[in-house]
């Protein structure tokens, strides 16, 4: 067990902790934290119960928490004052940690498989015979099919690290993450353009286009609260979005941009600022290279022509282009985070990055500002070689510009079904679920069939631990000792967490980090984990003296944080070191060096009428989140979000149970008939219609959006293109 | 002066994200399937065939200084803290009756179905007593939420209302004007909402909802309840219904 250095706060360090926040932040989350009347009342009694810091993991925001525990139980989580990347916010899902930490669904000891696969029989086995089988499985397939046999999944977790360490150390190549089902695309686009994936300063920014991002609802700390806070400032936020988001309804504007077509609307806007000089023409003869090329490539994309594409009035692209460059540089197109939505969303991302750096609003308040300085030290180690490893990932040059430390789940997939380029029979997955969050789950089954081994290490049954062979009990984040996690805020700078356990483990669930450790010692590779979580955690915070007793007093540590500009001169990490409108590696590679917009194919079918969109609500972390109890109050199920015009033609009532289908499979739920989306779209919530026994609250309720969405992919990242699908509707029943 | 504890809400930084709606059931261990507050979403204005700016209303128990709860409780259980402003429901008294569901215009109140008495925020006054704000407050993300003593100038709560002189707006029912102590600045988008607050001392509820009730109270607890109900009758006539608006213009008055 790992060693208990809690932080107890008494009710002077809550009322310390409070003020000092409101003098070190904006008021706006300290107004909240010191109740008035509590300075003009009699003295309060302390407290009857413990407070201790812990971090949220409801999603991959990470959020500062004070867990209040009462006689060894957590009764209540708080948002840390301090924890100022999160704006003193602890939003319903966070509040709703409670409800996962003593979930009955939760595993409670090693399970392995008795029955067929997916029948759910499962025999109760024990940590010592649970290690051993791994073990033994892990060395027949490293024997039978060389390490690389092996495929190591790990989701959004400060434990994932360990998880890509031990894949090192074992020698496999093939590991994969939740991103290549999410935000690599974006990246992928910055990365090109800028060098780095910035990050948005929205608090300092005047003038934010939201475009394939519904920021108030897919909660981002900062940027969700820091969107609110601008609108209340005076700042413009126009959101495009086929749907009438939560987003949408704040703005300042909203646009039913025709799905697809966001390219063409920020191809007019750089036309516009081209056209009309709006930009700073000394940035960008200093950092930029391409203007020429891009000026033009846009020339004839006129606020006319984009119209025709996106629906929206060529004055109003016009007017916005006019409005972002006078606002520049403390304005931007958001980049945005999950952008797995079109083949070509790389190139999407790429006219995103383009409008920015026309806006010159790199390293500038209210601009993108790179990513920055942490402070953390690596933890190195000398991962053996293996000469009969095959040369490469199985999805290595599937696509032109695959990240090689993340790869393509889709592409993967695939290989695995094909067994080429050669076999990889093995799968060992920790907290992440690509039977819920990878399109066509019915070719993540055939993948999973093909295997001759698979391990899941979660907190509960999730639909991937339902199809394993052995399934091993985590902890919650509540329960165990984490390393240092970096985190970005923004302009504001990284910060730094860390987790101590808030209760005792449960059941007899062991962190991720011990079954590793436990493994790459059955495994002859014990010097790759020659630690334990405090030694690990001091040697990443070896250039940081001061951070450790801050973080126990705190919960949150701010390393140094340079001011804006001071990249200004430096080269961008780029072929040409200047920020890329004109991409040469592209051109190099023989791919479009500039986007070039091609109207989204229309539906092949005329049954399949409608475009599927994927989305979030601020009480849903896809399928992680569903099964919750609290959070199955505000989302029971999902419900399909249908137009009521298009309802009216299909003869679809409010609460009519609908079938849904495309190529990949169908589904039922519930219609939403409603006049916030377009016509032509459709939009779910994913993380329902599961398929596990041991998810009491989901399993066969609603419609599970992977079961419908075709598998597609970015051509140039190899990430997951899940707008892609059409689908038809129609009322259950009706011929 | 005595206290007033109230709540300014700024529902224009509302994004219905139920944060508060959360924290406040992990923090009063409130059943499934009831909740203590809410957040209300105003239908969207239709402009130019294009969904306008929408509004949501962040709500609870508005802790009224002319609460119709107080006077239809039978036994006392329902009482207004002078000490602080807060309508309390003493649970010990309670006996489940439901007078004062129908007597609340905003819905604020519900029958918890597993304690099978009546219940409602309470602004947490364990957490108010450790020096921490109410759950719904402290958690929320955009901080629309502003809680605090309206008669201490010095508050939080009395700062935002007094900046706002002149915008600030209450949801009042038609019917009556229970003195509501929610304050919401520019909007209180979705109206006509607050319902017409039914008095267990008209003809109508007393034959048709509370007779019988009240019947079964006495049967439960005697004559102390009859007492109670007895001064209630004795307590003098209503105030006459005023008319009004859904919404009132600043009601700061009221302090």
């Amino acid at each position: 067990m790992s060693t208990n250095n809690l932080s107890h706060l008494s009710r002077r360090d809550f009322l310390r902790l409070a003020g000092a926040a409101a003098t070190a932040t904006a008021a706006t989350a300290a107004q909240a934290v010191l109740a008035p009347e509590a300075r003009a009342a009699a003295p309060a009694p302390a407290p009857a119960w413990e407070s201790k810091f812990g971090v949220c993991d409801m999603c991959f925001n990470r959020c500062g928490l004070i867990a209040r525990v009462e006689k060894g139980v957590i009764t209540k989580l708080d948002p840390n004052p301090r924890f100022t990347k999160s704006r003193g916010m602890l939003c319903a899902r966070g509040n709703a940690g409670v409800d996962q930490v003593y979930d009955p669904d939760r595993l409670k000891t090693p399970l392995l498989r008795v029955g067929e696969r997916g029948q759910g029989k499962w025999k109760r086995i024990s940590w010592d015979e649970a290690l051993e089988l791994a073990a033994t499985k892990m060395k027949d397939i490293a024997a039978k099919h060389t390490r690389c046999g092996m495929l190591f999944s790990a989701g959004a977790d400060t434990q994932s690290q360990f998880v890509n360490r031990f894949a090192e150390a074992y020698g496999s190549y093939n590991v994969t993450s939740h991103e290549s089902l999410c935000l690599l695309s974006g990246n992928r686009a910055f990365v090109d353009t800028f060098g780095d994936v910035p990050l948005p300063d929205v608090r300092n920014s005047k003038y934010v286009i939201l475009a394939g991002a519904n920021r108030l609802e897919a909660l981002v700390t900062p940027d969700s609260m820091d969107i609110v806070s601008i609108l209340g400032q005076g700042a413009k936020v126009v959101v495009l979005d086929p749907r009438y988001t939560k987003s949408a309804a704040l703005a300042s504007e909203w646009h039913a941009i025709r799905p697809g077509t966001d390219m063409a609307f920020m191809l007019a806007l750089a036309n516009v600022i081209i056209a009309e000089k709006l930009y700073d023409a000394a940035f960008m003869a200093e950092r930029t290279s391409g203007l020429d090329k891009l000026a033009a490539h846009v020339a004839g994309m006129t606020p006319a022509w984009a119209e025709a594409e996106t629906g929206i009035p060529a004055a109003d692209i016009a007017r916005i282009a006019r409005e972002l460059a006078a606002a520049a540089p403390a304005a931007m197109v958001y980049p945005g985070r999950r952008s797995s939505d079109y083949e070509n969303s790389t190139q999407i991302r790429r006219s995103f990055a383009i409008v920015n750096a026309l806006l010159g609003n790199w390293d500038r308040p209210g601009g993108l500002v790179p990513a920055r300085p942490a402070g953390l030290k690596k933890v190195p180690f000398e991962p053996p070689f293996y000469d009969d490893n095959p040369p490469g990932r199985v999805d290595a040059k599937s696509v032109p510009l695959l990240f090689d430390e993340e790869g393509s789940f889709v592409i993967t997939r695939d290989a695995v079904i094909k067994g080429a380029p050669y076999p990889l029979k093995g799968w060992f997955v920790y907290k992440t679920n690509p039977m819920a969050t990878a399109p066509e789950r019915r070719k993540t089954r055939e993948m999973i069939d093909k295997l001759d081994f698979m391990v899941v290490v979660d907190i509960t049954m999730s639909d991937t631990a339902w199809m394993a062979d052995l399934v091993l009990p985590a902890p919650s984040a509540l329960e165990r000792q984490d390393p240092v996690q970096a985190l970005q805020a923004g302009a504001e700078g990284a910060c730094l967490v860390w987790r101590d356990p808030v209760i005792a483990p449960l059941h007899e669930s062991r962190p991720v980090f011990e079954v590793l450790k436990v493994l790459a010692g059955k495994l002859g590779f014990p010097e790759a984990f020659d630690f334990d979580i405090p030694k690990y955690r001091e040697m990443q915070l070896a250039g940081l003296p001061e951070a450790a007793e801050i973080l126990k007093r705190d919960g949150v540590f701010y390393p140094p944080n340079p001011p804006l500009g001071t990249t200004d001169g430096q080269p961008f990490k780029t072929p040409s070191q200047k920020i890329e409108l004109y991409s040469t590696r592209y051109a190099d590679m023989g791919l479009d060096p500039l986007p070039v917009y091609a109207a989204p194919k229309p539906s092949p079918d005329a049954a399949r009428r409608f475009r599927l969109v994927a989305g979030r609500s601020a009480c849903v972390t896809q399928a992680s989140s569903t099964n919750n109890a609290l959070l199955s109050e505000f989302e029971p199920e999902n419900t399909l979000w249908l137009n009521d015009g298009a309802a009216k033609e299909l003869g679809i009532k409010q609460g009519d149970v609908v079938q849904v289908e495309s190529p990949a499979g169908k589904g039922e739920l519930k219609a939403l008939v409603t006049p916030k989306i377009r016509s032509d779209t459709v939009y779910m919530l994913t993380g329902f219609g599961s398929i596990s026994g041991g998810l009491s609250r989901t399993r066969g309720v609603g419609a599970s959006i992977v079961e419908l969405m075709e598998s597609r992919f970015d051509a140039i990242c190899g990430n997951s293109a899940i707008h892609e699908t059409f689908v038809s509707v129609r009322k259950k029943g009706a011929a | 002066m005595n206290a007033k504890l109230a709540m300014v809400i700024d529902s224009a930084k509302c994004i219905d994200c139920k944060a508060c709606v959360a924290a406040c059931k992990q923090a009063n261990h409130v059943s499934r399937g009831v909740w203590r507050n809410w957040i209300k979403e105003a239908a969207p204005p239709l402009e130019n065939g294009k969904l306008g700016r929408g509004h949501f209303q962040p709500g609870a128990c508005m802790h009224c200084d002319e609460p119709s709860c107080v006077a239809a409780c039978p036994t006392g259980a329902t009482y207004k803290n002078t000490a602080d402003g807060t309508v309390v429901i003493d649970h010990k008294l309670c006996i489940g009756c439901g007078n004062c569901l129908k007597a609340c215009p905003y819905g604020a109140r519900f029958r918890d179905p597993v304690k099978r008495i009546a219940d409602k925020c309470t602004y947490c006054p364990e957490r108010r007593a450790a020096g921490l704000a109410p759950a719904c407050v402290d958690t929320c993300p955009t901080k629309a939420r502003v809680f605090g003593d309206i008669n201490d100038p010095g508050s939080a709560a009395a700062q935002l209302l007094a900046a706002n002189k002149g915008r600030v707006v209450r949801v009042i029912a038609k019917e009556k004007d229970t003195k509501p102590n929610m304050y919401y600045l520019a909007s209180t988008a979705p109206d006509g909402w607050a319902v017409k607050p039914v008095d267990p001392l008209s003809f109508d509820a007393l034959s048709q909802v509370v007779a019988p009730l009240v019947k079964y109270a006495v049967g439960l607890s005697g004559l102390g309840v009859l007492a109670m109900l007895g001064r209630q009758l004795l307590a003098g006539p209503k105030p006459e219904a005023t008319p009004g608006h859904d919404t009132k213009e600043d009601g700061h008055d009221a302090s």
